[in-house]
């Protein structure tokens, strides 16, 4: 476990050394900061639309460290070769895989507490409470949610050599699953065959990256979801975390490194 | 052919200042050609009018806390923009009945998704109205001829936030833009009588409604048949408040011939006959 | 003696990524023994197959067939690089890290204790002459100093097998003569050193024993001496074995 720990560590000060997380810090908190400025009506009390604006940045945020940190990882290893030193220790493929899961993770974690905080203080600001276990959820499962991504992007970066690729692939399957994800058995439905069976088969193997979008209920002050659903939820990711991580461990095992 | 770089650099410097020489009294004339002369006409065009129906549509999300159907849900079209349709009233008894657009979970994957969405109908209430407010106004400010924006928004700033100052500078906005707007006239007569209980200003204003109703072509006057109605019919309450019994008579007639039910307005120019006959000796 | 590296029947494919799918015989049923306390030197033209025997002993490429061994214990079991160091031909770190934690990464790779770690550091960044820049980012080493970094790395967790990919090329003598000298310090300490070159003479000077590898196969091991025998130098030699036939024109 050490192994991964000491790989891990490694990517968290690669990525806290890069200016990625700094400029998209700076830009979320000047563009929230822009947005509660502007006084609408002559009414100070208004806030929901500044938390949402500040939630959706958090979300394109974390997003975007978590998949561009993790897509560059393998391929920047193999590029850079500092792959070769490093397998030349006692370290499995599978801890070396595993490490860089931890480090993007544990990254894209640190990411949120910074992230959430400001926007804890900027929601209090106005709004005088100080909800933190409904933020708590909110980011747990946030944090659940790129634990899936990561997993998939460092899948993905073993098959696609170029970090772009495998960024912009990320993306796209991200986007796709929240947008349309929990809608395809409607759509399936008004498909004719085989389209309809490929829907409805595509809607029960896929992960449901949707449900980790708690945004909503922080927004319009709903209360907390129940501690057993964010369980099961958590189960469900880890589940898939591991799938991947897997299939990416599976995919890299075998691959020839050549000097 | 051999290419001097200044000459080249000179040439395409004098095409430009040409060029600017001849468009710039065109462009003006470009920034202009519509009413909205913003940054957000600069910036977006034509396309701004998406962005402001998304932002209209957004006000309605904030207004229902996030229960709102997507483009997948069911009866999707029928269930949008309900504020727009009610001015901001609650839903009728029927839309509540047909509240339920999610329906019952189609299978596990549905049911348990819902445990992270709001599945509860709500409208915003105690003052909380004020946070569909920043979506009316980015929907004003990039579509300043979508009239509902500002009729959805004065309905809210002095129904439910008593601020009766902001939601006629909204409609006199509204009105900068749309100066042939009846339904704009409408909800300024409204908040001058039922929130400000200027009866001057409010007739005066509603009368105003009604000549520009009169003055529309018959094809648009057929379209804008439903808020002529209302403004005449208010027009009649007002004058019958006011104890003008002849004039709000003569409203509650006109109102007669363009209303879907006139008997019901015959009852309540009966209940004014029966008040001036109450009067006389 | 103690065998510490060995292989038996090593073959390694390799299967092209055109449409055609053309396999490529890099290693053909390669036997080789290295002992404990022993210099080994490794020789081949480019191509032989010294890049892709290292690849497998180091877990980079599996086995097509055969077997590799490090310490009697299987090249693709990670434990069986617990013992060894290795430098490879050029410096590939972190260039983000600076020495001191590039060194203290490893050391955690290895498993070494916090109180040896840092001893270890010490002393390998003297060692090494990098002490006034153990706190700088990689990135602004000369290349000298990124090859020095990676020599201390090598060592790390006091190998004893030492697996060097041409150890001394792109470097300048002063450089050559320092990485000699640690071999030479190395193999007085008991360790066993492997390693590819193309400095025959350098082969000579330092190596106990040598193997030479041509087209995937084994040609010749043994003494220094032994490879020499009827022959002008130990060039000559290898010459002579990898079939080099001088051109005609040349005097």
């Amino acid at each position: 476990m050490n192994k991964i720990f000491a790989l891990a560590g490694v990517v968290i000060k690669e990525l806290y050394r890069r200016k990625d997380f700094y400029v998209l810090f700076v830009l979320t908190a000047v563009l929230t900061f822009a947005a509660s400025a502007v006084n609408f009506f002559q009414d100070e009390k208004i806030i929901r639309y500044v938390k949402d604006i500040c939630l959706l940045l958090i979300w394109i945020s974390s997003l975007v460290i978590a998949i561009v940190t993790t897509a560059r990882q393998i391929p920047a290893e193999r590029e850079a070769r500092t792959i070769f030193p490093l397998l030349a220790k006692p370290v499995s493929r599978a801890q070396v895989i595993a490490g860089k899961f931890l480090g993007c993770w544990l990254a894209a974690g640190i990411a949120l507490v910074v992230f959430y905080f400001f926007f804890a203080v900027i929601a209090s600001s106005r709004e005088h409470t100080w909800p933190v276990v409904m933020y708590f959820q909110a980011a747990w499962m946030q944090w659940c949610l790129l634990a899936v991504v990561i997993a998939l992007v460092l899948l993905g970066s073993i098959y696609f050599a170029a970090p772009s690729s495998t960024s912009t692939i990320s993306f796209i399957v991200v986007a796709g699953i929240m947008l349309v994800g929990g809608h395809l058995n409607t759509i399936a439905l008004s498909q004719p065959e085989p389209m309809q069976s490929v829907l409805a088969g595509v809607y029960y193997f896929i992960p449901h990256l949707e449900w980790y979008y708690l945004s909503d209920f922080v927004v319009y002050n709903m209360g907390c979801v129940s501690w057993v659903k964010i369980l099961a939820a958590t189960l469900y990711a880890a589940a898939w975390t591991g799938i991947f991580l897997t299939l990416a461990w599976l995919g890299f095992r075998r691959k020839n490194l050549t000097t | 052919m051999k290419i001097s770089p200044p000459l080249t650099l000179a040439a395409l410097l004098a095409l430009a200042f040409t060029l600017a020489i001849g468009l710039a009294p065109q462009a003006a004339g470009w920034s202009q050609r519509d009413k909205a002369g913003n940054v957000f006409g600069l910036m977006f065009g034509d396309g701004r009018k998406l962005f402001a129906n998304q932002f209209f549509t957004m006000a309605d999300v904030y207004f229902h806390s996030g229960y709102y159907p997507s483009v997948f849900d069911k009866n999707s079209d029928e269930e949008k923009e309900i504020i727009s349709h009610s001015h901001g009233k609650k839903e009728s008894e029927e839309d509540e009945k047909n509240e339920d657009f999610l329906g019952k979970p189609k299978d596990w994957i549905d049911a348990f998704g819902r445990n992270f969405k709001i599945t509860k109908h709500t409208h915003l209430e105690h003052g909380n109205e004020r946070e569909i407010l920043p979506w009316l106004r980015l929907a004003a400010d990039l579509d300043p001829q979508k009239i509902e924006t500002y009729t959805v928004g004065a309905f809210f700033l002095r129904e439910h936030l008593n601020r009766p100052d902001q939601a006629e500078a909204f409609l006199r906005e509204g009105l900068r833009n749309n100066p042939d707007s009846c339904e704009i006239l409408f909800e300024l007569g409204r908040l001058y009588h039922e929130s400000l209980h200027d009866l001057n200003r409010a007739r005066n204003v509603w009368e105003l409604g009604v000549r520009k109703y009169l003055a529309l072509p018959p094809a648009s006057q057929k379209e804008s048949k439903l808020i002529f109605e209302e403004i005449v019919v208010n027009l009649g309450h007002l004058e019958d408040e006011a104890g003008n019994y002849a004039q709000a008579i003569n409203w509650l007639h006109a109102a007669q011939k363009v209303s879907p039910a006139p008997d019901a307005l015959q009852v309540q120019i009966d209940a004014i006959q029966k008040k001036i006959s109450a009067k006389q000796p | 003696m103690t065998t510490i590296l060995q292989t038996e029947k090593l073959r390694v494919e390799y299967r092209s990524r055109d449409f055609r799918q053309t396999t490529k015989v890099a290693l053909v049923g390669l036997d080789l023994e290295v002992r404990a306390g022993e210099v080994f030197g490794f020789l081949g033209p480019n191509g032989a197959g010294k890049t892709t025997t290292m690849n497998v002993l180091l877990g980079f490429v599996p086995p097509t067939s055969g077997t590799g061994r490090l310490f009697g214990i299987d090249v693709r079991q990670p434990i069986a690089r617990q013992r060894i160091g290795y430098l490879p031909e050029q410096t590939y770190y972190y260039k983000f890290l600076t020495a001191e934690e590039l060194l203290r990464f490893y050391a955690k790779i290895f498993g070494l204790a916090y109180a040896e770690m840092d001893k270890r550091i010490t002393n390998l960044l003297k060692l090494v002459e990098l002490e006034h820049a153990a706190k700088r980012p990689i990135k602004s080493y000369s290349k000298g100093m990124q090859q020095r970094v990676g020599l201390a790395q090598a060592l790390i967790n006091n190998p004893d097998l030492l697996v060097l990919d041409e150890p001394t090329s792109g470097l300048d003598p002063l450089g050559r003569m320092k990485v000699r000298e640690i071999i030479q310090r190395l193999k007085n300490e008991g360790k066993t050193v492997f390693f590819s070159s193309h400095e025959l003479g350098e082969v000579e000077t330092i190596c106990d024993r040598v193997a030479i590898i041509h087209q995937g196969e084994l040609k010749a091991v043994g003494s220094v001496a032994e490879i020499s025998a009827g022959h002008e130098n130990l060039e000559k030699a290898f010459l002579k074995i990898v079939g080099f036939q001088p051109s005609p024109l040349l005097p």
